[in-house]
């Protein structure tokens, strides 16, 4: 049964993950209150949109790293996978002009990496911390090679309406990430697989023993994390309109970020898509507040981090402590 | 010899002759070890691209050395104990970390091997001499030339490197001073983006968000004015004039379809050749100046046509048109 938590006679709706979210979500609704009484332009459509575009290209990434932390796994190659699947794709969409093989050429290279990221925890039995790590640097280096130095710029519009474009107002990007976390929701709470990556990431042996298929759901889940890359460095290209091999380097930590703010576990077994969603907001919001403040680059990292401790506190506050961390 | 006829020996004795004036040419075959930040960085990618050109012109080979992890301190201190142990003839040197190379540095000059610092200087250790542009200078030359271009009138926003990056701080610096020099126009932020593409995005976005009217924007480095440019023209701030530094390919394609009003000249072909020019100068008994900084000028659309090359048919610049 997905994660269970320690209440306090709270409400049902307050407890469990289901709690956890709510949480996040009264944490971002005070923060949205507080800045838009400060500012003048925080509370503005335009720039809530805005803001919300921003954190879609951390959730898309961080989206299927989600499933593969609750099934009891961590993927750290995700934004590496980006970064060459998005480099692969710039160099295929300049070299043949063709939008269809750059998007098959992205998805291709992020599902494909995802994939052996998967075998190499399956077959190979390596722990996934030390497996994803090494594919970060392969991954990395066959980036560094394939671009030599090099960037790549300039994509067809058409394509670039995918990070640049509208539709009735709203931003194609923000489209995107709520059709992607509806669809993992969907697929995490409701159907056999989800439930399967929560009995894995709880207790992989009870698993098993249960008649859960471990392996072949831990391949499928890595798989899936590699292809969000694939999804994720689209969209990138699309709002950069250029590629180089460090695209995807500081991504890492803000994406692992969005999951553990959200309330995922690293433990495995708990949190979930919606929870990543919230934190991808809550750095896109805080990022956004630091530049219509305008304050100072030297305090930047510092006011991150108080947030980023901050919107975890809350959770641990209302949930009572927890015995474990995570 | 028996069998050998005197002709066949006189030829030989020719051949012979011809390869030891051969080696003597290249007699001076110096080995050079050039250091980078990263892979990744066109910028770079011009700076060895001069030093490779320079040196095989002037005979000496060259070894180059990149952080595979883009600007890693801990990569590049292992590469200069590496460099250290191999003893080549001279190093071409830029720092990750103008500091935090020091220590290693030292023990370099104490292992007695000649080092051009090169591109931004390092805060410590001694050297043949510093070659580079002068940061300050181009931030208050674009700046100036903006400003000016908005008819010294208006709102502008900076967009900063990494705070405590040297490039990053004098550049700014100079745009800050350009700044005093027009009272009229108003600073409306500041704010850091890495000199990364998709996080200056993402701050102009947010900066438009908040300022209704932007008229110019002060990047110090092209990626982030290329960034800052994308967001403008999504916003349908077109009008908003951004000047960038670095003058990379990218940007001077901006400049020319009117995208970018002007970048500095930060180039990183010039710095590599002359770098290992001074370096085997050095080696080789000639004279160097203790100091090679340039003032890079301001690129816009009138006189782009020299850096609107591609990088196999760059050339080196003479060292008497450089060396003052």
């Amino acid at each position: 049964m997905p994660g269970k938590r320690q209440g306090r006679g709270l409400p049902a709706w307050l407890t469990g993950d289901a709690g956890a979210l709510a949480y996040r979500l009264i944490f971002i609704l005070v923060l949205c209150v507080i800045l838009g009484l400060t500012h003048e332009s925080f509370a503005s459509s335009a720039n809530l949109l805005n803001l919300l575009r921003q954190a879609s290209l951390v959730f898309l990434l961080a989206s299927g790293l989600t499933l593969v932390i609750i099934a009891g796994g961590i993927d750290l190659s995700v934004a590496a996978n980006l970064t060459l699947s998005a480099c692969l794709a710039a160099g295929v969409m300049k070299g043949t002009g063709s939008v269809t093989l750059g998007v098959l050429t992205a998805l291709g290279c992020g599902g494909f990496a995802g994939l052996l990221n998967g075998l190499a925890v399956t077959r190979l039995k390596l722990p996934p911390f030390l497996a994803t790590y090494g594919s970060l640097w392969i991954l990395q280096g066959l980036a560094f090679r394939y671009m030599g130095g090099q960037e790549i710029f300039g994509f067809p519009a058409a394509f670039r309406a995918l990070g640049t474009g509208f539709w009735w107002g709203v931003p194609v990007p923000v489209y995107l990430m709520a059709l992607i976390a509806f669809l993992l929701a969907v697929l995490m709470r409701k159907t056999v697989f989800g439930h399967h990556l929560y009995a894995i990431g709880a207790n992989p042996e009870a698993a098993r023993l249960s008649g859960v298929p471990v392996l072949s759901r831990r391949l499928a889940v890595y798989a899936l994390s590699g292809a969000m890359a694939g999804v994720a460095a689209l969209v990138y290209l699309a709002r950069v309109n250029s590629a180089d091999a460090g695209l995807g380097e500081a991504l890492l930590l803000p994406t692992i970020a969005a999951v553990l703010i959200g309330g995922t576990s690293l433990f495995g077994g708990s949190g979930g898509v919606l929870g990543t969603l919230a934190g991808a907001v809550i750095l896109a919001i805080t990022i956004n507040a630091m530049n219509l403040f305008n304050v100072k680059a030297t305090w930047q990292p510092l006011v991150i981090g108080c947030v980023v401790i901050l919107a975890v506190l809350v959770d641990l506050i209302g949930n009572g402590r927890r015995e474990r961390i995570g | 010899m028996k069998g050998f006829s005197a002709a066949c020996c006189q030829k030989m004795g020719m051949a012979l002759a011809a390869m030891l004036v051969a080696t003597g040419a290249q007699a001076a075959g110096e080995t050079l070890a050039a250091f980078y930040k990263n892979q990744v960085d066109p910028h770079f990618g011009l700076v060895r691209g001069g030093v490779d050109a320079a040196a095989k012109s002037m005979g000496a080979t060259v070894t180059h050395y990149t952080p595979t992890r883009p600007n890693n301190l801990a990569e590049q201190l292992a590469q200069i104990e590496d460099v250290t142990t191999r003893k080549p003839s001279g190093i071409l040197f830029m720092a990750v970390d103008p500091r935090g190379v020091v220590p290693a540095i030292e023990k370099v000059n104490a292992a007695g091997i000649p080092i051009v610092n090169y591109n931004d200087k390092v805060a410590g250790g001694k050297y043949v001499t510093f070659v580079g542009f002068d940061d300050y200078k181009l931030g208050l030359d674009t700046g100036r030339y903006l400003l000016k271009a908005i008819g010294g009138q208006g709102n502008v926003v900076i967009i900063e490197g990494v705070k405590g990056s040297l490039t990053s701080d004098e550049r700014v610096r100079g745009f800050r001073k350009a700044l005093e020099e027009f009272p009229n126009v108003k600073l409306l932020a500041s704010q850091p983006a890495n000199f990364q593409r998709l996080p200056a995005l993402q701050v102009m976005e947010n900066l438009i968000q908040a300022n209704p009217k932007i008229d110019g924007v002060l990047a110090a480095a092209d990626a982030m004015a290329l960034g800052a440019r994308d967001a403008l023209e999504a916003a349908n701030r077109g009008a908003t004039k951004v000047i960038g530094i670095n003058g990379v390919p990218e940007a001077i394609e901006a400049v020319k379809a009117g995208r970018l009003l002007a970048t500095g000249e930060f180039d990183g072909y010039k710095i590599g050749c002359v770098a290992t020019m001074a370096s085997l100068r050095g080696l080789r008994g000639q004279s160097v100046p203790a100091s090679m900084i340039f003032s890079g000028v301001v690129i816009d659309k009138g006189n782009l046509a020299p850096w609107d090359v591609p990088l196999d048919k760059r050339q080196c610049p003479k060292w008497e048109d450089v060396a003052k």
